[in-house]
C-alpha cells in the first residue's frame, strides 16, 4: 500500500508543479511561436531566435523517417526539451520556457545520431521566466553561458595567437602590429579566468616593469615591446631566433589554456567576483595606459575587459533582476555610460592610441569605470541573496 | 505510414506484453474471475493516458519537458517493481498449485488492488507518451489541405497488432504446461523488467534527475537502426535501446543478476519440495501465496 500511496503522490506532485502555459492558436507573426519543418535530412525552424519567455516549437515532421526534435544548452549537451515520436505526416509541440541565452535546435530523423543541429538565440525579453524562487535554473544557465563564452573567446584567441605568431616570425611586423591589439582583446574578455592559471599568467602576460627578481621577460609584452620599440631608449632588437622562441612559447601558452578552459564550470559567485574583477583590471592598467607601455593600444584591452564583464553581468541578469532590480538597473546605466565614453575614441574597426587622450578624457573614463565598479561590487552579495 | 505503424507497434507491444502475461497466468490457474480487475485496470489507464494526453494538447496547459519526463520515468520505475513483485509471486504461487490447493489460494485473496494495478502500471506507463502521440496524429488527420488520416491509421494498425501479438503470445503460453509456464514467462518477463528499469533511468537522466545523459556505454545505432523493424521488435518487447548510458547498462545487468537468482531459487524450491514429498501438500498455507506488501 505504501508503495502505490508514494507513487500517486509523486505522480500529483510533478503533475502540479510541472505544468507549463499551453499557447493558443499562434497569432501570424507571434516570435514565440516557432514553425519547425523536419524532413529526414533538414531541419527548418522558423526564426533563429526568439524573445525570452514561454516559446513554442510546432514541429512538423514532413519526412519518411520517424523524427525528434531537441532545444540543447549552448554546451550542446543538456537537454532543455524534446519531442520524440514525431510521426511521419504528424505535427507535434514542444513549448519551453527558456530564458535568454545561447541554445542549439536538432532534429533527428530515425532518432539517430547527433540530430541536424543549428544555434539558437533567445534573447531577453524582460520577462520573468521560470518559476519564482527556481534560482538554480538562473544559475545553471549564467554558468553554461558563461563557461560557453570562455570556450569561445579561448577559440577566437588561439586562432589570432596563432596568426599573430606566424606574422612575427615570418618577420612582417606591420601585420604582427595589426594582429597584436585585436589577438589580446579576447584575452582581456577572460582576463580573470586567463589569470586563475599561475604558472601561465607570468610567462604570458607579465609587464616588463613588474617583473620580480629573476623572472625571465617573456609572452605578449615581450614581442609588443619589440615590435614598438619607439619608446625604448637604448633597445637592441632581438635576433629573429630570439623572436621565434618567445613567440613559439606563447603559442604553446595558449595551447594550454585553450586545453584548461574546455572543460571549466562557474559558480554565480565566480561570475560575479569575475566581473568585479575586470573592472579593477581596467582601473588598475588599463585606465592608466601602463597596460601596453610599448604598443599604446591599451584602450582595445579596456574594451576587451568592459565586455568580459558585461557577459558575465548579463548571464546573473535574471537572477539580479529578481532580487535587486535597482541594482541591476544601475549597473545597465553605467556600463551604457562607459561604452559611449569608449565609443567616443573608436577609430575605425579599432581604437585610437592611449597617447591621444587628453587628461580630461583620461579622467572621465576613469571616473566612469569608478561609477561602474561600485554598483558592480554589490552584485554577488546580492545574486547570493 | 511505415514510421507511425512501427511507433504504435512498439509502444503497444511495451504495454500489451506483461497483460498478455499476466492474463494467460490467471486463466492457467483458473481464476478468470479475477480477469474483469485487469481489464478494469487496464481501462482505466487508456482512459486516463487518452484524457491526460487531450487535456494536454488541446488544454491551456501543458506539462513541462522534465515533468513528463520524470512521470514517465517514475511510472517505469514503480512498474518494475510491481513486476517484480508478481514475478517472485507467480514463482511461489506456482509451488502451491502444483499441489492442488487452487481453492484455498482463490481464498487467500491476493490485495484486490495488486493485479489492476500492475495491469494499470504496465499500460499506463507507455499511455501518456502514445496518448500525445495519438492525439497529433487526430490532429494531422483533421487537418485541411493534403494532409490525410494516414498517419492516424498507421498507429492505430501498429496498436492493433501489438494486441494481435500480445494475444498470440497468451495463446502459445496457454499450451505450455503449468511449471514450463513459470519458468518461461517469469524469466521473459525478468528481462522485459530489466528493459523497463533501463528505460526509466534514461527518462530521469533527461528530465536531468539523475546524471550522466551523455556517457554512453555502447552505441550499435549503426547495426540496428532504432527506426528499423528490428530495432522496433527489440524496443517493443525488451526496451533495448541501441545507444545506451552506462547507468542504463549498469541498471539492467544488475536487476537481471539480482532478480534472477531469486527466482530460481525460488522455482528450485518448488521442484525440490514438491517431487519426493507429494504428500505434505496440507500443510501448503495461504500465505505462501505471498502478500504484495
Amino acid at each position: 500500500m505504501i508503495r502505490k500511496t508514494t507513487a500517486l503522490l509523486a505522480v500529483g506532485a510533478f503533475a502540479l508543479t510541472g505544468c507549463t502555459e499551453n499557447n493558443a492558436a499562434p497569432a501570424a507573426g507571434d516570435a514565440r511561436h516557432l514553425a519547425v519543418t523536419a524532413t529526414d535530412d533538414s531541419c527548418q525552424v522558423a526564426a533563429a531566435t526568439a524573445p525570452s519567455g514561454t516559446v513554442t516549437f510546432s514541429v512538423t515532421n514532413s519526412g519518411n523517417k520517424v523524427n525528434e526534435f531537441y532545444v540543447l544548452g549552448s554546451d550542446g549537451l543538456r537537454i532543455i526539451g524534446e519531442v520524440e515520436n514525431i510521426g511521419p505526416g504528424l505535427s507535434r509541440d514542444l513549448v519551453l520556457s527558456l530564458a535568454p541565452g545561447e541554445y542549439f535546435s536538432a532534429c533527428k530523423p530515425g532518432m539517430v545520431g547527433e540530430g541536424i543541429r543549428a544555434p539558437f538565440s533567445v534573447i531577453d525579453s524582460g520577462e520573468q521566466v521560470g518559476p519564482a524562487g527556481d534560482d538554480k535554473q538562473f544559475v545553471d544557465q549564467a554558468s553554461t553561458a558563461y563557461a560557453g563564452y570562455v570556450k569561445d573567446q579561448t577559440d577566437q584567441l588561439l586562432a589570432k595567437t596563432q596568426k599573430f605568431v606566424t606574422a612575427v616570425k615570418a618577420g612582417k611586423d606591420d601585420e604582427a602590429r595589426t594582429l597584436y591589439p585585436d589577438a589580446r582583446m579576447h584575452w582581456e574578455r577572460i582576463e580573470t579566468v586567463a589569470e586563475s592559471f599561475g604558472d601561465l599568467d607570468p610567462r604570458m602576460d607579465a609587464r616588463e616593469a613588474d617583473l620580480e627578481k629573476g623572472q625571465a621577460f617573456t609572452g605578449w609584452h615581450r614581442l609588443e615591446k619589440d615590435l614598438w620599440p619607439a619608446r625604448a631608449t637604448g633597445y637592441t632588437a632581438m635576433t629573429s631566433a630570439e623572436r621565434a622562441k618567445i613567440a613559439d612559447t606563447l603559442l604553446a601558452d595558449t595551447k594550454t589554456l585553450h586545453q584548461r578552459t574546455r572543460t571549466m564550470s562557474f559558480t554565480a559567485d565566480e561570475i560575479s567576483n569575475g566581473a568585479k574583477g575586470l573592472l579593477d583590471e581596467v582601473a588598475a592598467g588599463k585606465v592608466t595606459g601602463e597596460e601596453e607601455y610599448w604598443s599604446r593600444t591599451d584602450l582595445y584591452d579596456f574594451q576587451g575587459n568592459i565586455d568580459g564583464a558585461r557577459v558575465a553581468w548579463e548571464g546573473l541578469r535574471p537572477l539580479l533582476k529578481k532580487k535587486d532590480a535597482t541594482l541591476d538597473g544601475q549597473i545597465d546605466k553605467e556600463f551604457a555610460n562607459l561604452q559611449q565614453l569608449l565609443d567616443a575614441q573608436k577609430q575605425g574597426a579599432g581604437f585610437v592610441t592611449y597617447d591621444k587622450l587628453s587628461k580630461e578624457q583620461v579622467k572621465d573614463l576613469s571616473d566612469a569605470v569608478n561609477a561602474l565598479s561600485e554598483p558592480l561590487s554589490k552584485m554577488t552579495a546580492a545574486v547570493l541573496k | 505510414m511505415l514510421g507511425n505503424f512501427l511507433i504504435g507497434l512498439r509502444e503497444g507491444l511495451e504495454a500489451s506484453l506483461v497483460v498478455s502475461i499476466l492474463i494467460a497466468y490467471l486463466v492457467k490457474t483458473n481464476r478468470r474471475a479475477l480477469l474483469p480487475r485487469i481489464w478494469a485496470g487496464v481501462g482505466l489507464a487508456i482512459v486516463v493516458s487518452l484524457a491526460f494526453g487531450a487535456v494536454l494538447t488541446y488544454g491551456p496547459k501543458g506539462l513541462t519537458f522534465e515533468a513528463q519526463e520524470l512521470i514517465g520515468g517514475s511510472l517505469s520505475i514503480v512498474a518494475v517493481g510491481m513486476v517484480t513483485w508478481m514475478i517472485l509471486w507467480m514463482a511461489t504461487a506456482g509451488r502451491t498449485l502444483a499441489r492442488g490447493l487452487r481453492s484455498q489460494v482463490d481464498a487467500a485473496g491476493e490485495s484486490w488492488w495488486a493485479l489492476p494495478l500492475v495491469g494499470t502500471l504496465s499500460v499506463g506507463r507507455e499511455g501518456l507518451e502514445t496518448a500525445l502521440f495519438i492525439w497529433a496524429a487526430t490532429r494531422a488527420a483533421g487537418r485541411d489541405g493534403q494532409s490525410t488520416t494516414q498517419p492516424l491509421l498507421g498507429a492505430l494498425l501498429g496498436l492493433a497488432v501489438a494486441v494481435v501479438v500480445g494475444w498470440l503470445i497468451y495463446r502459445g503460453t496457454l499450451r505450455v504446461n503449468l511449471s514450463k509456464f513459470f519458468a518461461w514467462t517469469g524469466g521473459f518477463l525478468v528481462i522485459i523488467a530489466a528493459g523497463v528499469l533501463a528505460y526509466g533511468i534514461h527518462d530521469l537522466q533527461e528530465a536531468r534527475f539523475l546524471p550522466g545523459l551523455n556517457t554512453l556505454a555502447y552505441d550499435v545505432s549503426d547495426v540496428i537502426a532504432p527506426s528499423s523493424v528490428l530495432g522496433t521488435l527489440l524496443k517493443g518487447v525488451f526496451n533495448f535501446s541501441p545507444a545506451a548510458t552506462v547507468l542504463e547498462t549498469i541498471a539492467w545487468w544488475t536487476y537481471v543478476l539480482v532478480v534472477t537468482p531469486l527466482f530460481v531459487s525460488r522455482l528450485r524450491r518448488y521442484h525440490t519440495s514438491v517431487t519426493p514429498t507429494p504428500a505434505t501438500t496440507a500443510s501448503a498455507t495461504p500465505q505462501a501465496v505471498g502478500d504484495p506488501s
